[in-house]
């Protein structure tokens, strides 16, 4: 992450004193990732117009003063319809992740945990998972179930879980075989009591590192779904649909494509930044 | 440039159209109705041709029988009847035809010399088992069994003579035998199993097919025996073309830069920005072929609730803004349509007066039919049910402007409280959704040469799947009246008869609300100004390369 490292000079003496480490790319990622959460919360306000009304009229216009991001070729204005689709791209990228996460916290303790023979079967498991490529792995699951947001959150966040069981089985590996849990076996403390109060605190203070950088990917997956057709079906006012919508118009109308895509980038590197400045100060501790 | 035999319908309208068609003609065909502008043909080189159409599932067109598959087999199948450009049936494989008194009886002669590119002689019994193959169960056909559905026998009287023998009159049988769905294939290679045979079809045209690499292209190259033209051909003997690279790009923005850079040769397909954009270019020629047999239109299907009320389908098409979006999303290249018969079909019958967009009207004829609540997200509601639409609409068939336009329809409808569902769906789960009867909108195109078509798509007999599983008639339409009206139609050899039968079989379609037209089926093919001699067939706008040649 260099280009991050190299931001360590511009840093804010004021702003450093108080919040040792942080530097502008984080505030800017920070102010991002509130605009968008904000605008997921409460769409009507930042939106000046309806998403989804169409006035064939107005259809193709580049920005302007009334549309700061154009219109498509509804006319529906491109702005109010970015702001609007935070909220499913970012529901998406939460939802999935969680789903992940939530998966592989059980995968990864029942192989750290359960002994030999499960951690050999889940190993194996997760390396067939792994043999297939993440995206791979949702477009089958909704080829199987069939398209939709629901079916979208579901198969992303099963595609991610393999990623995350693989690292939290290492951890709770190397937390288990750690001076301070065979301490506490040796105390004669209860195997409920010791994986609750030692490893999982322990083992699980990076996942939600994990988490905050996986947010980023979940939501650029959860785009390509539906650029394919497969996400929030029409007329949705989703980041992934627009860019699909707005492709065949690239040559003529390229506000219709740049804007929701700008939208995504931005999504994603705001939480990539944000999730490896939490990496640091976790790693730091 | 303007397609020649695009010419006005309906009516006393109809004989000034055809001296209109036939003056319009006469200068087209100056030019030798091509893009040749006088240079000399030369020989050889590979034309590079990029469809927007599903890649077909299989090669021979008897299968199934779907437009990607006449887009391709035009080029290494024929007919045994073609149309010139004035939209008269002129002979191609058979040199001559016969009907007897009665209308039951046909006699084909066929033509001189020709064998497939097998070398197995075009002869009556070869006819006779492609007649057969349409009709066989085993082969799944679709459009070829429902247009071939009449013919009850077919008898070889001699090594070129072919006498058919039909349950019923039939006035669109040579309409029928000029289309590629029932064109003639080599009979040694047909007894090949399926699989075989639909990876590599064996015709008597001027192109034969290579190779095919699934998702990719399939190579054709020049048949040097080919001795069998039709009339209208400005040359005779084999192609000028080496080959041509048929090659599948599905996404529209791709095929074009694929053409701007020069890479392909030809696109079909074609999108409304992308053909503007051609206009003033001097690089880029722009080929319009509307397709004959219906125009596109939405189906509303009467089978089930909510389209079992005519008054809740006639408030669904007042609800629908379809003008603006038409003009909008199309850039001026479709014209609205008010027929449920394509604009080439001189018996076109139109009426506009049935489909103004007027939403005060839907919410009127919505209360008189009961759906006068609506619930908290603005849609109507009886009984506890929403007025929800479902409309499977496939990716393969609709280029993406005439999605953009369902969207529209999609929220007009909302205002007067319809609910539409759009299931964007590959070609192959929207049969699917089609054969379980799981939608109430659709929007399905069917290319039949001829006004027969009609009986195809709202005879109450087109209800039934046809063995391919698919069945025609989508709006489920079942009327004695109508039935009637076709059936005599089609057995009639009146030219007038024909016509006025035909145009009241169009009322009741029309003044039932059991279809929204909205444009002719778009056939829009952008080639590079280097190929000359390129033309659409008259019988079903499908490409012809057999005069075609590069000046690279």
């Amino acid at each position: 992450m260099s280009i991050f490292s190299s931001q360590r000079n511009h840093q804010d003496p004021v702003l450093t004193a108080h919040f040792p480490g942080l530097r502008v790319v984080e505030l800017a990622a920070a102010a991002v990732a509130l605009f968008l959460v904000f605008a997921a919360c409460f769409p009507t306000i930042l939106a000046p117009f309806d998403p989804l009304a169409i006035n064939p009229a107005d259809a193709f216009q580049g920005p302007s003063a009334e549309h700061w991001f154009g219109t498509d070729e509804s006319g529906r204005d491109i702005f109010s319809r970015v702001v609007h689709g935070a909220r499913p791209s970012l529901l998406i990228g939460a939802a999935a992740t969680a789903i992940g996460l939530g998966l592989a916290v059980i995968l990864g303790t029942a192989a750290g945990l359960g002994g030999r023979w499960l951690d050999f079967g889940i190993g194996r498991l997760l390396e067939v998972l792994f043999a297939l490529p993440g995206l791979l792995l949702a477009l089958v699951f909704i080829a199987i179930a069939g398209p939709g947001i629901t079916t979208s959150v579901v198969a992303v966040g099963l595609s991610t879980a393999p990623g995350y069981a693989r690292i939290i089985r290492g951890q709770i590996a190397q937390v288990r075989s750690s001076a301070m849990v065979e301490a506490a076996v040796v105390l004669g403390r209860s195997p409920a009591r010791v994986l609750r109060r030692h490893i999982l605190p322990n083992a699980l203070a990076p996942v939600f590192v994990l988490g905050t950088l996986g947010l980023g990917q979940a939501v650029v997956w959860a785009s390509s779904l539906s650029f394919l057709g497969l996400g929030a079906p029409p007329p949705a006012a989703e980041w992934g649909a627009m860019l699909a919508a707005g492709r065949t118009y690239l040559g003529t109308a390229w506000w219709m494509t740049f804007f929701p895509g700008l939208a995504i980038v931005l999504a994603a590197a705001s939480s990539t930044v944000l999730g490896r400045a939490l990496q640091r100060r976790v790693a730091l501790r | 440039m303007s397609f020649p035999f695009r010419t006005p319908a309906r009516g006393a309208t109809t004989a000034a159209g055809a001296v209109a068609a036939v003056v319009l003609l006469a200068g087209c065909s100056a030019g030798g109705g091509s893009t040749n502008d006088g240079a000399e043909p030369v020989s050889g080189g590979n034309l590079v041709y990029a469809t927007g159409d599903a890649e077909p599932t299989c090669l021979d067109p008897h299968v199934g029988g779907n437009y990607p598959q006449a887009l391709i087999s035009s080029q290494y199948l024929e007919p045994l009847v073609s149309k010139n450009s004035a939209g008269e049936i002129i002979p191609w494989l058979a040199s001559s035809w016969e009907q007897s008194e009665d209308g039951l009886s046909w006699t084909f002669t066929l033509r001189e010399g020709v064998q497939f590119t097998d070398g197995t002689p075009l002869d009556a019994e070869a006819v006779k088992a492609n007649l057969e193959h349409v009709q066989d169960p085993a082969t799944a056909s679709s459009t070829g069994y429902l247009a071939l559905r009449k013919i009850e026998s077919a008898e070889a009287l001699d090594e070129q003579t072919l006498k058919l023998t039909l349950s019923s009159p039939d006035s669109a049988l040579l309409e029928s035998f000029s289309m590629p769905w029932v064109a003639i294939q080599s009979p040694k290679a047909l007894e090949r199993s399926q699989e075989e045979n639909c990876a590599a079809p064996v015709g008597t045209g001027p192109f034969m097919v290579e190779d095919w690499v699934k998702q990719e292209s399939v190579t054709l190259v020049r048949n040097e025996e080919y001795v069998s033209p039709p009339s209208e051909a400005t040359h005779s003997g084999p192609a000028y073309l080496d080959s041509i690279t048929w090659r599948f790009i599905p996404e529209s923005a791709t095929r074009y830069a694929a053409l701007q850079a020069g890479e392909v040769h030809v696109i079909d397909n074609a999108q409304p920005d992308t053909i503007k954009a051609a206009e003033g270019s001097d690089v880029i020629k722009h080929l319009d072929a509307p397709r004959p047999g219906a125009s596109n239109r939405l189906e509303l299907n009467t089978s089930k609730a909510p389209f079992d009320d005519p008054l809740v389908r006639e408030a669904f098409i007042r609800s629908v803004n379809v003008n603006d979006g038409v003009s909008t999303l199309f850039f001026g290249t479709a014209a609205r349509s008010y027929s449920p018969l394509s604009s080439v079909e001189p018996l076109a019958y139109s009426d506009s007066s049935q489909f103004g967009y007027d939403p005060e009207e839907a919410n009127r004829l919505l209360g008189e039919a009961g759906w006068s609540e609506r619930d908290s997200a603005g849609y109507r509601v009886k009984d506890g049910e929403r007025l929800t639409l479902e409309f499977p609409v496939s990716t393969n068939q609709s280029i993406p402007a005439e999605q953009s336009l369902f969207e529209q329809f999609q929220a007009t409808a909302k205002e007067a409280g319809f609910e539409v569902k759009l299931n964007l769906l590959d070609l192959s789960s929207w049969y699917g959704a089609l054969a379980e009867n799981d939608y109430n909108l659709v929007s399905a195109p069917y290319t039949k040469v001829g006004p027969d078509v009609l009986r195809i798509l709202f005879h109450s007999d087109s209800t039934v799947p046809a063995p391919s599983g698919y069945f025609a008639n989508l709006s489920q339409v079942k009327s004695e009246e109508l039935d009637e009206l076709l059936t005599r139609a089609s057995e009639t050899s009146e030219p007038a008869e024909r016509e006025e039968l035909y145009e009241q079989a169009q009322k009741i379609v029309l003044e039932g609300h059991y279809i929204l037209p909205l444009y002719d089926q778009q056939n829009h093919f952008l080639y590079r100004s280097e190929v000359s001699g390129v033309r659409a067939w008259p019988t079903v706008s499908t490409p012809d390369f057999y005069d075609a040649w590069l000046n690279s």
